[in-house]
């Protein structure tokens, strides 16, 4: 049977396939060959489905951390000293420590990675004092060094530090992030020149920042102005100090106008302007040259600044000694602020040595980074999330509650409370503003003064801008109650002056207006007849307001158009501009009216007014008066805290009788926190600390509930119900 | 004349009563051009003639908004929250008027004067709720849909007379010249239309002042410019495809037999061969440029508040949409009105492909 059969088939095929050869054989032929490729793409599909599903399952499958909050945004960097957004300070305050940490409520400077500090009498010497027990994850001791390193590293040109300007109080080290490494400097006359070769002997001599260090000091702004002395070598006197040149100079040509104060005296130093030309012998050059007296910018930093003109001295392994330019009452608030915080040097190192075209990356990947601060990061997903994990060398570990962390990267704000208010969120800190009115009376939404002022700058250097009685019009015509409840909503506070409330022992300051609109309308219907306009006048040129493009802002601008418009009679125009093009409008001083907003970096009324010194790089306005300069000078080398104030009261006097901009209102914060977690803090920086969170368990809520007003609408709670509390708890929420 | 054809048929085997026959009836029979024919169809599509009636009914409601007695669409009542709306029968109508608007053409500003004359301060109430900032919600339709219809016909006008030119005259010329063409639009094409968007309100930003006072061309006129510089592409695309598949066909192989002239064979036979494929791609881009408005007013080209548009209504309404509450009416009402729009066009494009194919005339 068998052989039969196979007998039977071996006769059949050939004779198929002789009698329709055309037919069998290719449809076989082509039917394997084009079945593997469409199987392969089958499989392939099958393949990518499944490697689809199954991380789609690994991420359902990641462990929920012990809270959630999202940070609003992707951060653009880990990198303490090159960040510069809100986002990125809420992950750096959670991954480093800096010499000091604030105090979640009342943003008081505490120990952090300084275990104590003294201040000379002076206040202008600042000895820290590091943490014996202070590692590094890596294991290494954090030392004085290390900050000495990441300080020097921030205030590098290199870095581009969007922050630098904050530790410019300390000596030398503005003209060291300002040093323009193509000049020439000496050796020896270190607090004096810088040159510039044109070629065949030809120079140009500049004043270096450290000659108006000195100058300032040693005059004690008592300058008598710049005296030309002729050809010896002593060329110059500044006061009592003296700038001389190591060679003769012929042929010399002045700058018209050399720098007759101390204001226009740094304008010069920090700037590339130049003070006089002239012809030295290329011999003497070359010779001064050779002996290592005349030397190029890099050198001078390294082997002049860094050992002997700039502030900042490990003086031993622990200490850390800071010399500042002049009593700063504020310099700790600067110390706790993030951008200062310590980046590890071998950390770095290592990393510029493994990867010389991409460390600056390559250094911040999780597996690399190391860190010294109460987290770490455990992995970073790019547009979903950052987990932080309980840093258990942390010298603090014991009173860290939370082992884990996310932080959610969602920016969409209405994505962002739909998950607040579905659970999956902890804390979010921006809800839309049309639901503000709906979260007032929860428990969960408290606004609290927050440190920023939300107002319009005028273009002063155009009409009809640059007449302070039309500003003072314009600003007087302002609805701003209606603003604060009908547009913004959440309990903002109507502003008349520039510095907000929560800065201590500041007083408000505030320009002179009526409480009734219609006292205020009447005296600005009459500021404008006065300048010419109105009925009796010429008619008010249309302006355009400018503002970046956003809803809120949108609303605001329409609402002054219409106060305006209705009564004052003035047509206003609205240009909506992308942030970036709007920035550069502003900068540029390409506007008429522009809204604005200024949030302090610390709570001193000095982040505020000094904006508006003349030609200051944030003032855009084109306003400049000499009164208010010197007052916010005078206030900057103040000793006398009170007096200090006075100096500040007075200049905002001023900005407010001057009116270049026109205030809105104050600030408030938006927070909407689980009424579970416990060391959050409402405070007037928002700024909080993960250090110090820890989950409330049910006996503390109902106690933390019969504490706050009954009229507050309760809202379910999410988190343990036993709590979460630190290892070092003794009971009490106080850090 | 005559003579000859009686001769004619006489030849054929005709008798002459026939012939007499065979006139009168030809007498009753009138020519019928294809826009005659078109419109007797498209008045036999009920659903379409409804559209158009529809259509007709809001443009004049949009043209006369001025004259309405309907609430100022930027008079600012700021609330704290949007007020819901409140219907006809309960509250019909309340005073309180106030004349402010943007700035209005001479012809706009003579209709509110008739209006005021007319009805004084009487107004509507808020029929369809307030936004925010206490804006009747209505008369914002009513005014926005002008800015929207204006810019939907300026589009479509731009896109009609650019695109259908260019395609038809690629397509049946053919060859080096339409290689040529359909690259230069294929270079249009690659360009990143948002990139030109924002070069171009860098641009008009600048100048912005020299621009409206020398040559009185504001940001408005820029935004049509920039709809009928990118509208286009896709129409000379459609059309020269179609055009391509046509030039070879009898009746232009006919056409050019009898010497006529390229301008006359491709506007005379071959335009109107695809109109039908040009209207239904026009009644995609109305949409999709009303949406366009909405996307550019937001960068901040094209309309800005207190004017008011479509996509601006959708763009506040869709900020309105919210896990805690939701302003219904700030959403349902001005996508109402444009969907509404939408589809009348639609119905009314589908109606105009089919009453305008040549391939279906004379039928029904």
């Amino acid at each position: 049977m068998e052989s039969g059969k196979k007998r039977h088939k071996s006769l059949l095929g050939p004779d198929l396939q002789r009698s329709i050869p055309g037919a069998t054989l290719p449809s076989v032929s082509s039917f394997r060959p084009s079945a593997s490729p469409r199987q392969l793409l089958a499989l392939a599909c099958l393949g990518l489905l499944g490697a689809g599903l199954l991380s789609l399952a690994r991420r359902a499958g990641l462990a929920p951390a012990d809270l959630t909050y999202n940070n609003g945004t992707e951060v653009s960097t880990l990198d303490p000293a090159t960040v510069s957004g809100v986002p990125e300070g809420r992950i750096i305050r959670a991954l480093f420590e800096g010499l000091c940490i604030k105090h979640p409520r009342t943003l008081a400077a505490l120990p952090g990675m300084a275990e104590s500090w003294e201040i000379s009498n002076d206040r202008r010497t600042y000895t820290f004092k590091i943490r014996a027990g202070a590692l590094w994850s890596n294991g290494d001791p954090v030392t004085a060094d290390d900050f000495e390193y990441s300080w020097r590293r921030m205030l590098h040109p290199a870095t581009a530090a969007e922050y630098a300007y904050q530790l410019w109080y300390i000596e030398g080290s503005r003209q060291y992030t300002m040093l323009a490494d193509e000049f020439l400097y000496t050796r020896s006359h270190r607090r004096g020149l810088w040159f510039e070769e044109l070629g065949e002997g030809r120079l140009r001599v500049g004043l270096t920042g450290y000659a108006a260090e000195a100058a300032e000091r040693e005059a004690e702004l008592e300058l008598r102005g710049l005296t030309r002395c002729e050809k010896d070598q002593a060329f110059c006197s500044l006061g009592t100090a003296e700038f001389s040149l190591p060679f003769d100079l012929e042929d010399v040509r002045w700058q018209p106008s050399p720098p007759q104060d101390a204001g226009h005296l740094a304008e010069y130093a920090y700037g590339d302007a130049w003070l006089m030309e002239g012809q030295a012998s290329e011999a003497t050059l070359a010779a001064l040259r050779a002996a290592g007296e005349i030397i190029p910018g890099d050198v001078f930093r390294r082997e002049v600044v860094e050992p002997e003109l700039l502030g900042l001295r490990a003086t031993s392994e622990q200490l850390f000694e800071v010399k500042l330019l002049a009593a700063t009452p504020y310099f700790l608030d600067i110390v706790a602020f993030y951008p200062v915080f310590p980046v590890n040097r071998r950390n770095i190192e290592e990393a510029q040595a493994r990867w010389p075209g991409s460390w600056e990356m390559m250094w911040l990947h999780p597996e690399n980074i190391v860190t010294n601060g109460p987290y770490r990061i455990e992995f970073r997903r790019i547009n979903d999330r950052i987990r932080l994990r309980k840093n258990e060398t942390y010298w603090d570990a014991d009173s860290v509650a939370l082992e884990t962390i996310d932080a959610l990267a969602v920016d969409h704000l209405g994505t962002s409370l739909n998950l607040y208010l579905t659970g999956e969120l902890d804390w979010i800190d921006r809800p839309t503003t049309q639901v503000i009115p709906r979260l007032m009376p929860r428990e969960d939404f408290n606004p609290a003064a927050y440190l920023g002022v939300y107002f319009y700058r005028f273009n002063t250097a155009r009409p009809p801008f640059d007449d302070a009685r039309v500003r003072r019009a314009l600003s007087l015509a302002v609805d701003r109650e209606a603003l604060t409840q009908k547009i913004t909503k959440a309990g903002e506070k109507p502003a008349f002056g520039f510095c907000p409330p929560g800065m201590g022992a500041y007083p408000m300051v505030e320009f002179p207006h009526a409480q009734d609109m219609a006292a205020n309308l009447r005296e600005a219907r009459q500021l404008l007849a006065k300048a010419g306009f109105g009925p009796e006048g010429k008619e008010f040129p249309t302006f355009e307001v400018l503002y970046n493009t956003d809803q809120t802002h949108k609303d605001i601008a329409e609402v002054l158009a219409n106060d305006w418009k209705r009564h004052l009679g003035i047509k206003v125009k609205l240009l909506n501009q992308e942030w970036k093009v709007y920035l550069d409008s502003q900068k540029n001083m390409d506007y008429e009216v522009s809204r604005s907003a200024w949030i302090g970096d610390y709570a001193d009324p000095n982040t505020f007014l000094d904006m508006f010194v003349s030609g200051g790089e944030n003032n855009r306005t084109g306003w400049g008066n000499p009164r208010y300069d010197e007052l916010i000078r005078l206030a900057a080398s103040e000793p006398d805290k009170a007096h200090r104030l006075e100096h500040f009261v007075a200049a905002e006097t001023v900005l407010l009788e001057e009116l270049p901009i026109m205030p809105l209102y104050y600030y408030v914060t938006r927070n909407l926190v689980n009424p579970r977690l416990g060391g959050f803090f409402e405070n007037v920086q928002d700024e909080h600390f993960p250090k110090f969170w820890y989950w409330l368990s049910d006996e503390e809520l109902a106690e933390k509930r019969a504490a706050q007003p009954a009229d507050w609408l309760q809202v379910p709670a999410g988190g343990p119900s036993l709590g979460l509390h630190p290892p070092s708890w003794n009971g009490t929420g106080a850090p | 004349m005559a003579d000859q054809a009686t001769k004619k048929m006489g030849d054929w085997g005709l008798g002459a009563g026939e012939l007499e026959r065979i006139l009168s009836e030809a007498a009753k029979h009138k020519g019928e051009s294809l826009w005659q024919d078109a419109w007797r169809r498209l008045k036999a599509n009920r659903t379409a003639w409804c559209s158009l009636c529809f259509l007709a009914l809001f443009t004049s409601v949009a043209f006369l908004a001025p004259l309405l007695p309907l609430p100022s669409p930027v008079s600012l009542d700021l609330q704290i929250e949007p007020q819901p709306p409140v219907a006809p029968w309960s509250q019909f109508g309340r005073g309180g008027f106030s004349p402010e608007y943007w700035e209005l053409s001479g012809l706009d500003q003579a209709m509110v004067r008739g209006r005021v004359a007319i009805f004084d301060d009487w107004q509507t109430a808020a029929w369809l709720g307030t936004d925010a900032k206490g804006r009747d919600i209505l008369s914002r339709i009513v005014w926005g849909s002008r800015t929207s219809m204006l810019v939907a016909l300026a589009a479509a006008l731009c896109s009609l007379a650019i695109g259908v030119t260019y395609g038809a005259l690629a397509g049946y010329l053919g060859g080096a010249v339409d290689n040529l063409m359909m690259r230069i639009v294929d270079v249009l094409y690659s360009i990143p239309f948002i990139f030109v968007v924002i070069f171009l309100i860098t641009i008009v930003n600048e100048y912005r002042t020299e621009l409206e006072d020398h040559y009185g061309i504001n940001r408005e006129v820029i935004f049509y410019l920039v709809i009928g510089a990118i509208y286009w592409l896709t129409m000379a695309r459609v059309v020269r495809g179609q055009v391509l598949s046509l030039r070879h066909a009898e009746f232009i192989d006919a056409a050019r037999q009898l010497g006529a002239s390229t301008a006359r064979i491709v506007f005379v036979h071959l335009v109107p061969n695809v109109l039908s494929i040009v209207i239904v791609y026009l009644t995609l881009t109305i949409p999709a440029v009303m949406l366009f408005e909405a996307f550019l007013s937001f960068l901040g080209l094209g309309i800005e508040p207190p004017k008011v548009s479509w996509g601006l209504l959708a763009v506040d309404g869709s900020e309105m949409v919210n896990p805690v509450r939701i302003y219904w009416w700030l959403v349902v009402f001005p996508a109402a009105a444009m969907g509404a729009t939408l589809l009348a066009l639609n119905l009314v494009g589908d109606g105009l492909r089919d009453a305008l194919d040549p391939k279906l005339r004379g039928q029904s």
